[in-house]
C-alpha cells in the first residue's frame, strides 16, 4: 500500500471537492438530504432516485457529489424523527428508536440529538479514512465470499437481533420467521413463480418493507399514544451549547462502542447488498452484550444511541467502496447511485481510479468535508426541528398519518399498498401490546430475499447437503458465531435462575393472551 | 388468544406453501421450500407462545386496555380507514384535510382559526412540496380533479 501516494490523492481529491461548485452542490445535497431523512417513508434511496435525473445536467463530479451529500444528509436527518416523534425517519434510523426516544421523553432530547449527530460524525469520519486507505484489500477479502459465507453472515445478522430482544427469545424467533415469510411473498427470482400470493395480482410484485415499516411504526405508534390518552402532547426539544457540551463530556466513556460500531458498520457495509440498516441494529445488538449497563439497554441510555448510530453512517460510506472500487452497489441507495455512473458515461470499476482521478477523489474529498459541514448543519438547526415537536399531538396525529400515507404511497403508486400500510399499523399495536417485538420482524423483512438467495446458491453448491456451510472455514466461523451470540444471553440467564433457585417463577414480563 | 391466531395464520401460511414444489427440483430447491420451512418455523413458535399463555392462568387476569382507550383509538383510525377507502374520490389532499380539521376541532378542541389555518396550510404545503418539487404524482382524487383541471 503506498500511502504517500494515497495523501497525495487525497489532498488532491480535497482541493476539487473545496471549489465552489462542489461545495454549493454538497451544501444543497445535505440540506435536502436532511429534510429527506426526517420526512417518515421518503428515505435516501428515494431521495438519490428522485435527485438522480437533475444530476444529468451536471458534470459526473458534482453530480456524485450531490447524490451522495443526500444520503449523508438523510443518514443525519433520520435520527432527528427517531428520537423526537418515535417515527423512523429512515430504516437505518429505527434502531437509534429505541432509547433515542426514551432519552427524548425523559426531557433529554438535547442529549440523544447530541449524542446521535457527534457519533454518526465521528463513525463517518473514521469510516472516510478507513476508505481512503484500506480500500482495496478490504474489498478483496468481501469478493471472496461465495453463496454459503454470505448466507452465514446473514445467519450472524439475525442471530444478533434475535439474541438482543430482552424480552421473549421465543417471540423474537417467531417475528424472524414471519418478516422472512412476508419477503417471499411476490415472484420466486429462481423459478419465476408467484408465491404466498393467496391468488392475489397486486401481491404478485411483493410486500415492500417500507410500507411495513410505515405502518408498523408510524401507524401503530398513533394508536399507541391515543390509548394513552393524549398524555404526549409532543416532546419538548432544547438543545443547547449545554447540552452538547455535556453530551460530548461522556463520548470518551464510549470509545469502544464507538470503534465497534464503526469497524462494525464500516465492514457491514462494504459487504454487497447490506448497508446501514443491518449494521445499525448489529451494533445495536453487540454494544447491549457488552456494555456493563446492557441490561438498562432501552430505557433512554446514551450508548444505545452512540451504537446505532456510528454504524449507521461508516456503513453507508462502506457501502460505496465496492460500488466505486468493483462496480457493486454495497446497499440499496448506491444501486441507485450507480445507475448515475453510467448516465454520466463512466465505467465504474478498478480503472476509475486510473482514468478518473477527479470523479474518484473528488468524491473521497467531499466524503471529509460534508461530514464536517453536515453535522454543524444539523446541530445549529435543529431548534427550527424543535418547533415541530412543539406542535400538539391532535394536530401530530393526523399530519403523521398523511405523511405516512404518502410516503407509503410514493412506493409503489398503488392504493393496495395503503391498505397494507393500514393493516401492519393495527398488526403493530398488537404486536406491541403483546410483547413480541418488532425490530426482528423488520429485518428478517429487508434481508430476506438475500438469505433465501443465499441459501437456496449454498445448496445447489453443496448438492442439498447443508454440511457446505460448516466444510468452508469463514462460513462455519460466522454459523458459530451466530449460534453463539444467539444463545449466550439465554444460557448465561439459565446458569443466572440456576444459582438462585428461590427466585419467583417469572419477573413482571409482558402479558400475553 | 393472539398466539392461538398466529398459529392459525401459521397454518394458512403452510397450506399456501405446499401449493408449490417444497422438495428438491433440478433447479435446486424448490420455490415453496423456503417459504414451507419458514411458515413450520413460524407456526412451531406461535404454538409454544400459546401452551405458555395457556398454563398461566394470571397472564388473562390484567385487562388489556385501559377505560375509554378502545374508543380512542377507534376515532383516531376509523376516519383513517374511511379517507383510504374514499381516496379515488376526495384523494389525499382533500382527505387529508378533512381528517385533519375533524380531529384537531372534535378530538383537539381547538380555536377554528387554528383549525382551518392547519387544515389548509398543510395539505397546500405538501401539496407543493410533492407534487411541484419533488414532483410525485398523488392521488388527488376525483374532485380535485376536477377543481384543478376541470374534468
Amino acid at each position: 500500500m503506498d500511502v504517500v501516494r494515497t495523501f497525495h490523492d487525497l489532498l488532491y481529491g480535497l482541493s476539487v471537492a473545496a471549489s465552489p461548485e462542489n461545495l454549493l452542490v454538497a451544501v444543497v445535497g445535505l440540506l435536502l438530504g436532511t429534510a429527506i431523512g426526517v420526512l417518515p417513508g421518503l428515505g435516501g434511496t428515494n431521495g438519490v432516485a428522485l435527485l438522480l435525473p437533475l444530476t444529468f445536467h451536471l458534470k459526473p463530479t458534482p453530480a456524485i457529489i450531490l447524490l451522495a451529500s443526500v444520503y449523508w444528509g438523510a443518514i443525519f436527518g433520520g435520527a432527528i424523527t427517531s428520537i423526537l416523534f418515535r417515527i423512523p425517519g429512515e430504516p437505518w434510523s429505527v434502531a437509534t428508536m429505541f432509547d433515542g426516544y426514551p432519552l427524548a421523553k425523559q426531557g433529554k432530547p438535547g442529549v440523544a440529538l447530541t449524542a446521535a449527530f457527534t457519533s454518526s460524525f465521528l463513525g463517518g469520519l473514521v469510516a472516510i479514512v478507513l476508505f481512503t486507505f484500506f480500500a482495496p484489500p478490504l474489498a478483496e477479502v468481501a469478493l471472496k465470499f461465495g453463496p454459503p459465507e454470505n448466507f452465514a453472515v446473514l445467519l450472524l445478522a439475525f442471530a444478533t437481533i434475535a439474541g438482543l430482544e430482552s424480552g421473549d427469545p421465543v417471540k423474537a424467533v417467531l417475528m424472524t420467521f414471519l418478516g422472512l415469510l412476508l419477503a417471499t411473498v411476490g415472484f420466486d427470482i429462481v423459478s419465476g413463480t408467484p408465491r404466498m400470493t393467496f391468488g392475489s395480482v397486486a401481491l404478485q410484485s411483493g410486500v415492500s418493507f417500507v410500507i411495513i415499516a410505515i405502518g408498523l411504526f408510524g401507524i401503530g405508534e398513533i394508536l399507541l399514544t391515543v390509548e394513552e390518552a393524549l398524555r404526549i402532547q409532543g416532546l419538548r426539544a432544547r438543545l443547547s451549547f449545554r447540552d452538547v457540551w455535556e453530551t460530548w463530556k461522556l463520548f470518551p466513556r464510549y470509545f469502544w462502542t464507538i470503534v465497534r460500531g464503526t469497524l462494525l458498520g464500516f465492514w457491514i457495509g462494504v459487504l454487497p447488498g447490506t448497508g446501514a440498516t443491518p449494521a445499525s441494529f448489529m451494533s445495536y445488538g453487540l454494544a447491549r452484550q457488552f456494555s456493563p449497563r446492557g441490561s438498562k439497554f432501552g430505557t433512554g441510555e446514551v450508548e444505545g444511541v452512540v451504537a446505532p448510530e456510528t454504524a449507521a453512517h461508516a456503513a453507508g460510506i462502506g457501502a460505496l467502496l465496492p460500488m466505486v472500487t468493483l462496480g457493486i452497489p454495497g446497499s440499496p441507495t448506491a444501486a441507485v447511485m450507480l445507475a448515475g455512473f453510467f448516465i454520466w458515461g463512466l465505467n465504474p470499476g478498478p480503472l476509475l481510479f486510473q482514468e478518473n482521478r477527479e470523479f474518484v477523489w473528488g468524491l473521497v474529498g467531499s466524503m471529509y468535508l460534508t461530514n464536517v459541514i453536515g453535522v454543524l448543519i444539523v446541530l445549529t438547526l435543529v431548534p427550527a426541528f424543535a418547533a415541530i415537536v412543539r406542535i400538539p399531538f391532535a394536530i401530530l396525529a393526523p399530519l403523521i398519518a398523511i405523511l405516512c400515507s404518502i410516503g407509503a404511497y410514493a412506493v409503489n403508486n398503488q392504493v393496495l399498498d395503503l391498505w397494507i400500510m393500514l393493516g401492519s399499523g393495527l398488526a403493530g399495536y398488537f404486536f406491541k401490546k403483546l410483547g413480541y417485538p418488532l425490530a426482528p420482524l423488520v429485518v428478517a423483512l429487508v434481508l430476506g430475499d438475500m438469505t433465501e438467495q443465499a441459501f437456496r446458491q449454498s445448496l445447489i453448491m453443496g448438492q442439498g447437503s447443508p454440511a457446505i456451510f460448516f466444510t468452508r472455514p469463514i462460513s462455519a466461523f460466522f454459523v458459530l458465531v451466530a449460534l453463539a451470540v444467539f444463545l449466550l444471553p439465554h444460557v448465561r440467564n439459565l446458569v443466572r435462575r440456576a444459582r438462585r433457585p428461590a427466585v419467583p417463577a417469572e419477573a413482571p414480563g409482558a402479558a400475553g393472551s | 388468544m393472539f398466539a392461538a391466531g398466529l398459529v392459525i395464520a401459521g397454518v394458512v401460511f403452510m397450506r399456501e406453501a405446499l401449493q408449490l414444489p417444497t422438495g428438491w427440483t433440478p433447479a435446486g430447491p424448490g420455490p415453496g421450500f423456503f417459504p414451507f420451512w419458514l411458515a413450520a418455523g413460524f407456526t412451531v413458535s406461535a404454538l409454544a407462545v400459546f401452551l405458555r399463555t395457556w398454563n398461566s392462568p394470571q397472564a388473562q387476569a390484567e385487562p388489556f386496555l385501559p377505560p375509554g382507550a378502545a374508543q380512542r383509538i377507534l376515532v383516531v383510525f376509523l376516519p383513517m380507514v374511511a379517507v383510504v377507502a374514499l381516496l379515488r374520490y376526495l384523494g389525499i389532499y382533500l382527505g387529508g384535510a378533512l381528517y385533519l380539521v375533524g380531529y384537531t376541532r372534535l378530538v383537539g378542541r381547538h380555536p377554528w382559526p387554528l383549525v382551518l389555518a392547519v387544515g389548509i396550510g398543510v395539505p397546500l404545503a405538501l401539496f407543493l412540496i410533492f407534487e411541484r418539487w419533488f414532483l410525485m404524482p398523488m392521488p388527488k382524487g376525483v374532485v380535485l380533479e376536477w377543481i384543478l383541471y376541470g374534468r
